[in-house]
């Protein structure tokens, strides 16, 4: 009985790490620093967590989980409500449709491929944001934000391996 | 079997159905969001700041062991740096000396004066000192939350820092309030140059020096002018600082906020008991 009980918590432990790590990773990220560089130029992890579980734990962080990390984004952020939302889905769209081209794939293609997405992606949410404002936001900023955003996703990926492979065991 | 299996074959396809039907239905919600975000409607605007509420005292708690870090690095380097800013601080002491003696002897006489022309003073501004717990600056927004910890602050409210207007109060929560920095591109402010008087809004766009628009086409500008805020609205009053001309071009003139806004530990939420045309706006929205 007691074995019935611990097994269901460790089954729903696992359910709710990869959401957890995001939502934990996500806020983390908007702690004041006393770094003006970074302050104004942060890595999306939003997008970071939704491509790495996306792609390796797709049964554990599906769309629900996606529209939550980008809901929450919205709250935090004073971007208009939903444009969070709405690029996270893209991501989610690009990366279920491609997904079969970078399995099994070495790491450099999965960041390649990583790099690329991340890209389209901001570049949605860059146009929509756009257009509800009706004026172009700086692309110089978001440019810098796409390349810090790229260049931390091995850094992030390799945390959030790690916290796979130690706690996330596939099922039999 | 075959029965079984188109069974299964039928179900996988529901399955399938669903997902896509779960997925367009996201984002028409996603679409449908920005819109009644658009209209800035109450409800967005009660529901968001009760959010805030929700998610801010997370953050709060993963602010202190950052912050922990952050003081241990900040005291190593400051040892360094000891002895040049004792040095500089008896300078500027000397020199404060100096103006402070000045600054009572205008005092006086701004009293005299005031009293001669039978001058009715203000009533002075209170304020909350709140703590910078998130911060956001990047090419779709810039922000911060505060923690007030209960204190009263409404919307369209000052936020100032040691140097000058950082921006101000757009949503609050009971714990909690949204500061719009006026790099964002939400905020326009009513500003002047100092010296000439000459009158403009500061509007925000997102880059870390935001312009300063519908001024005269004669007006005498020049890199390093002093901008205030100009009072016009009756939302912030006339004179805080807010920064200092950058750049002059033929369709833009760009000012560089005195606040570091990247580095903004505290901040004063000042209530002028101005609200000007805020007062019309959440009228018109009740």
């Amino acid at each position: 009985m007691s074995e019935d009980i611990d097994e269901n918590i460790t089954s729903l432990f696992q359910r709710i790490l990869p959401l957890a790590t995001s939502v934990l990773l996500l806020m983390i990220s908007y702690i004041p620093l006393d770094f003006s560089l970074f302050n104004n130029i942060r890595p999306a992890i939003g997008i970071i967590c939704v491509y790495f579980w996306v792609n390796h734990r797709p049964d554990l962080f599906n769309l629900w989980s996606v529209y939550f990390l980008g809901l929450l984004d919205d709250i935090i952020s004073a971007s208009p409500f939903g444009s969070n939302i709405l690029a996270l889905l893209v991501l989610y769209v690009l990366i279920t449709n491609t997904s079969r081209f970078i399995n099994a794939k070495p790491f450099i293609v999965t960041w390649y491929w990583f790099a690329l997405l991340s890209m389209v992606t901001m570049l949605a949410r860059w146009l929509v944001v756009s257009v509800y404002y009706s004026q172009f936001l700086p692309l110089t900023i978001l440019g810098f934000s796409y390349l810090v955003t790229a260049a931390a996703y091995p850094l992030v990926s390799l945390l959030l391996a790690y916290i796979q492979n130690r706690w996330i065991q596939d099922e039999e | 079997m075959k029965r079984r299996r188109s069974l299964f074959i039928h179900l996988s396809h529901i399955r399938l159905l669903a997902q896509k039907f779960a997925l367009v239905i996201l984002f028409i919600s996603a679409f449908a969001l920005m819109l009644v975000n658009k209209t800035d409607t109450v409800l967005i605007e009660k529901t968001s700041s009760a959010a805030t509420d929700i998610v801010s005292p997370v953050i709060d708690v993963l602010v202190i062991p950052a912050k922990v870090v952050a003081r241990f690095y900040d005291y190593f380097k400051d040892l360094k740096e000891i002895h040049a800013d004792n040095q500089r601080l008896k300078e500027e002491n000397r020199k404060l000396n100096n103006l402070f003696d000045r600054a009572r002897a205008l005092e006086i006489e701004n009293k005299l004066l005031a009293d001669l022309l039978n001058y009715v003073t203000p009533p002075e501004a209170s304020f909350v000192t709140a703590r910078v717990i998130a911060e956001e600056g990047d090419a779709f927004s810039h922000s911060i939350v505060a923690y007030i910890g209960g204190s009263k602050v409404r919307k369209g409210q000052v936020a100032l820092s040691d140097k000058g207007v950082v921006g101000r109060v757009d949503r609050m929560g009971k714990m909690y309030a949204r500061i719009i920095l006026i790099t964002d591109i939400n905020s326009k402010i009513p500003v002047m140059v100092e010296k000439t008087r000459v009158r403009g809004i500061l509007s925000g766009d997102n880059t870390t020096t935001p312009k300063m628009i519908f001024i005269p086409l004669d007006a005498e500008i020049a890199i390093g002018d002093r901008i205030v805020t100009s009072g016009v609205a009756g939302v912030f009053p006339a004179g805080l600082p807010v920064g200092k001309v950058v750049s002059l071009d033929k369709n833009e003139i760009r000012i560089k906020p005195f606040s570091n806004l990247d580095q903004l530990e505290y901040i004063k939420l000042v209530d002028y008991g101005l609200s000007g045309a805020l007062v019309d706006a959440d009228e018109g929205a009740e």
